[in-house]
């Protein structure tokens, strides 16, 4: 397809190489209006749900990353945009917010500030997002990540998620790399320096890169990408696309009877949404002129044609307000729409229907029975402009819907728990009802995990039960025989160990237990050592605590003699009352001597974990010595927050699980306990019932798990 | 020429007969690795993809504890929720004291101690019973059984006096109480030892358990707004999907095997057939 723009932005938003283009100069500064707000938007809030994931050194270069981006950001009309001159031209009083019409988010235009509060509750977005608006419509939070409200919470969004983080880290990890190189590279006349205005070059390789990066074209991977913005690369050559990809505006000519010009989305709808919906805002200036068509299409069908008309085509048009159903007559549907007007288009794969909705208003199902999941084609959301000044701005969830469609998909996930509720458990494990099934295999968990004093409580529970509910006194019901499993019993010793910080105690247990399961699972081994020091940081460091507390209450006594712990030392030894230690022995006790010891001999073993396992070329364990190490470096590592989390007891699960699995393995057990398969299963089986954006595109595992509450019920 | 098709025959009979050999071989060898696929984590190549895929999905324990706790929490084990607490590092999800009183409610409603089953309710949650009229008829129609039971050939008056003084007055205002009223009435009338089904029905053992379960449902709505442990839930999901995925003609192994029988070999020694001693 020719390219009707001059600066080559089709190609430019396809450019893959990853590498600074000598010829395209200008294109920086525009490809930063497209996806400028990305690169932005890719630094993660200080804290954010991801920043534990990122080592902290790539975060300086990636503030000064964004701040370049800021800079240039700071002065919108500098930029070479033609469209945004364009645009304001073509807006009379230069006042954008006019234009639109006051229905919209009551009263209030789409990109008003009033809603920056709710984009800003998105945990993706970036702080500095919503600022950058330059009144071209939706630019908040432009090309974050895009969260629809209606799917959050679904694996689908989760999925695309971590795609999404994986993808930053690489590009962290890969900055690094390429600023170094680029650093090294950035002599006169080499081919990357060409930007020596900006204020270092590699700041501007790394601009380049995030930019020219294709925006996760994967379309036939396991993750398909939601819709974001038009499709530059799929659309009548008249059509001009406008306001950062989201608006579309007709140029050309007026068209005969059966002509008309239409864009698709950059993605197509993907069924595993189950549900799928995006909105459009008629732009035009009210009395004109409109015929408008809005719906989806499969990329076979021709661009010159309204959505609709075409076989693998559905569309609702706004001049008669008829729907077409994939030929060219349609059949009367709903209202008709034009000017401030905002249409909506629903596809639910599960049911296998289609309708429209028309501000706010369910307008009823359109296509039913179509079998849109199994299309030849994926189906693209698609616009039909016809008449000279159409023109649409296009929410793919990047903005709140006029339509509840949350509600909506409640109502679809709510249709589903009841027949979950109504599931018949009773051919699971026959002869067991539901009830006797969970006793069951809770208490095969519990054996099989080696909570052993669990297991026997709980047998002894279900046991009195069975004999309450007897009513025939002749029938003795025999109690649940937990075998005094030895090996339950060491499993539980090493895991009580791991759990109190006994990491000592629980290898030598092991080894003298399961003597194999250490040379065979060296990960774990691994793990079990690291953890080691950890435990001897974390003893060192709570000893601290300790003895601040107590020192705060010694200064107490003295009635606040010093103020600065810095001090204390210097003050002793000026009042010649002799060492630190020697005074706080003397009067409180503690074995000053102890907190020097607990240190040396951390970094002693510190020295020896790393000489054992220098030589491991695994990237990961080279990493996780590293970070562990780096504890050493804090006064007081409990009190920072940042690595704090490295010294939790709650690592102690982790490692103590893990141990606790290679040993079952070793002793050719299943590793998993029957509740475990179980689960697993369940997530399979969803994940199949997901595939056709059926049933199990409404329902997860982990919904089940977050209804328990984590804190004490009162 | 003969001999030549006796030969032509005698080979194909042998083919014939060695095919079918092997291929009953193979079918006990299969049979085989389907049970100890089911049972043991034996890696063995003739897995079906899904059960590839299930052993690559994630179960995390920290999800499994936190089933394990809510199930004995919520379902009224104290005893065990307080030790697995322990034992697993877990905050408790509930006040042990709290789990003992829905416990001892749920044990005497289990034994038929109907009348301390009321009582104790009304110490812990007074309101329960006065909002929930349905549920304190069940608990009065359940007291009847209990003497209707104890009476069995002997003297009915306590049975009748408690009929007309408690359940009566409340049957008057609902029909589907006076329904069930009659219905249980019906006991004092025919011998137990030859009941219509319907009638049998009410003496098991299973009134006291559906009754006991809706008791601690409601007192657990009031104390934690849930009234199932989340287990349930998961265990009806994983029903669900299975039959969803089925009738949607997924590929799915003829029988997804949990593992509950044979892993430790507690129940029987080769984990062939699901059967329980309990």
């Amino acid at each position: 397809m020719t390219n009707p723009f001059q600066h080559g932005l089709s190609s430019f938003a396809r450019d893959s190489t990853g590498l600074p283009d000598p010829v395209s100069q200008r294109r920086t500064s525009y490809a930063s209006v497209v996806s400028g707000t990305s690169a932005l938007s890719r630094q993660p809030r200080p804290g954010g749900a991801f920043s534990h994931l990122l080592n902290p050194s790539p975060d300086d270069l990636h503030t000064n990353l964004s701040s370049t981006h800021r800079n240039w950001r700071l002065d919108p009309m500098a930029l070479p945009n033609p469209h945004v001159h364009a645009h304001r031209n073509a807006t009379p009083d230069d006042g954008a917010p006019t234009m639109w019409p006051p229905r919209l988010g009551a009263g209030l235009p789409w990109f008003s500030r009033t809603f920056d509060l709710y984009m800003s509750k998105d945990p993706l977005s970036p702080p500095g997002a919503s600022e950058d608006g330059f009144g071209l419509g939706p630019s908040v939070g432009v090309s974050h990540f895009l969260s629809p409200s209606y799917l959050r919470g679904s694996v689908y969004l989760e999925k695309l998620e971590d795609v999404y983080k994986a993808r930053i880290l690489a590009e962290r990890e890969g900055h690094a790399a390429k600023t170094q190189s680029a650093a090294a590279l950035a002599s006169p006349g080499s081919a990357h320096t060409q930007g020596t205005k900006l204020p270092a070059g590699a700041h501007r390789g790394v601009a380049f890169e995030l930019v020219e990066k294709p925006p996760v074209i994967e379309e036939d991977g396991a993750v398909s990408p939601l819709p974001s913005k038009w499709n530059k690369d799929d659309k009548d050559i008249t059509l001009e696309v406008l306001g950062e990809g989201y608006e579309v505006k007709y140029t050309g000519r007026s068209l005969s009877d059966h002509e008309a010009c239409a864009i698709r989305a950059d993605h197509y709808m993907p069924t595993l949404c189950g549900v799928y919906y995006f909105e459009v805002v008629i732009l035009n200036r009210k009395r004109e002129d409109t015929t408008i068509g809005i719906g989806f299409s499969s990329r076979t069908v021709s661009l010159q044609r309204a959505p609709g008309w075409e076989p693998e085509s559905w569309g609702y048009h706004g001049d008669d307000g008829h729907c077409f159903a994939a030929q060219n007559v349609g059949k009367p549907y709903g209202p008709k729409f034009g000017p401030g007007d905002t249409v909506g288009c629903l596809v639910n794969f599960r049911l296998g229907h289609a309708l429209f909705t028309k501000n706010g208003q369910d307008l009823g199902i359109a296509f039913r029975d179509v079998n849109f999941k199994d299309a030849k084609g994926k189906l693209y959301p698609t616009v039909g402009l016809k008449k000279p000044g159409d023109h649409v701005l296009v929410n793919f969830g990047q903005l709140p819907f006029q339509f509840d469609i949350d509600g909506y998909m409640k109502k679809q996930q709510k249709m589903i728990s009841e027949n979950i509720k109504n599931a018949d458990t009773g051919k699971l494990a026959p002869p067991l009802n539901e009830t006797e099934l969970i006793q069951q295999l809770v208490l095969q968990f519990l054996q099989h995990d080696g909570y052993v004093e669990t297991a026997r409580a709980f047998a002894e529970e279900i046991h009195a039960e069975k004999v309450a509910l007897n009513l025939d006194p002749n029938e003795h019901i025999e109690g649940i025989n937990i075998k005094d499993d030895e090996d339950a019993n060491n499993r539980q010793r090493i895991r009580r160990a791991i759990l109190d910080g006994h990491i000592d105690q629980a290898l030598k247990y092991t080894k003298s237990y399961y003597p194999t399961v250490l040379k065979e699972n060296e990960q774990v081994y691994f793990r079990l050592r690291c953890r080691k020091f950890i435990e001897m940081i974390r003893k060192e460091a709570e000893f601290n605590l300790s003895l601040e507390e107590k020192k705060s209450s010694l200064e107490g006594r003295k009635n606040s003699r010093y103020s600065h712990y810095e001090d204390d030392e210097e003050m002793y030894e000026a009042d010649g009352n002799g060492s630190w230690e020697d005074q706080m022995d003397t009067e409180d006790g503690i074995d000053g001597a102890g907190v020097s010891k607990l240190s040396q001999d951390a970094l002693a073993y510190g020295i020896e974990l790393r000489s054992e396992f220098d030589m491991d070329p695994r990237r990961e364990v080279s990493k996780h010595l590293d970070e562990i190490f780096a504890l050493i470096a804090y006064p007081n590592p409990l009190k920072v927050k940042e690595v704090a989390h490295l010294l939790d007891a709650s690592g102690r699960v982790t490692v103590a699980e893990e141990l606790n699995s290679a040993i079952l393995m070793s002793l050719g057990k299943s590793s998993r306990a029957a509740l475990e398969n179980l689960y697993a299963q369940t997530s399979v089986l969803l994940e199949d019932l997901r595939q056709d954006g059926g049933d199990g595109a409404f329902v997860t595992v982990q919904s089940v798990i977050n209804d328990i509450p984590e804190a004490s019920i009162s | 020429m003969s001999s030549g098709n006796a030969n032509l025959d005698l080979a194909g009979f042998d083919l014939d007969s060695s095919v079918q050999l092997r291929d009953f071989i193979f079918a006990q060898f299969a049979e085989d690795l389907g049970r100890m696929t089911s049972s043991t984590s034996t890696a063995t190549p003739l897995k079906h993809a899904f059960e590839a895929r299930v052993v690559d999905v994630k179960s995390p324990k920290s999800d499994i504890n936190a089933l394990i706790l809510d199930y004995l929490t919520m379902e009224g084990y104290p005893k065990a929720a307080a030790k697995f607490s322990k034992e697993a590092n877990l905050r408790p999800q509930q006040d042990g004291p709290l789990i003992t009183a829905r416990q001892e409610i749920k044990d005497a409603i289990l034994n038929g101690n109907i009348e301390v089953a009321i009582t104790a309710l009304n110490e812990l949650e007074p309101e329960i019973l006065d909002k929930d009229p349905k549920l304190h008829f069940s608990l009065l129609r359940l007291q009847l059984v209990e003497l209707i039971r104890q009476c069995n050939g002997g003297d009915i008056t306590p049975a009748l006096d408690f009929a007309t003084k408690k359940l009566a007055p409340r049957a008057a205002m609902n029909q589907d109480f006076l329904k069930d009223l009659e219905k249980t009435m019906a006991l004092l009338i025919f011998p137990h030892d030859n009941l219509a089904p319907e009638l049998g029905a009410l003496l098991r053992s299973d009134l006291r358990q559906t009754t006991a379960t809706k008791v601690n449902e409601a007192i657990l709505e009031r104390q934690a707004r849930r009234r199932e442990a989340a287990i349930r839930q998961l265990v009806r999901m994983r029903a669900w999907a299975e039959t969803s995925a089925r009738s949607k003609k997924k590929d799915l192994p003829d029988r997804i095997e949990l593992g509950l029988f044979g892993e430790d070999g507690d129940y029987h020694e080769n984990g062939h057939e699901p059967m329980i001693t309990t």
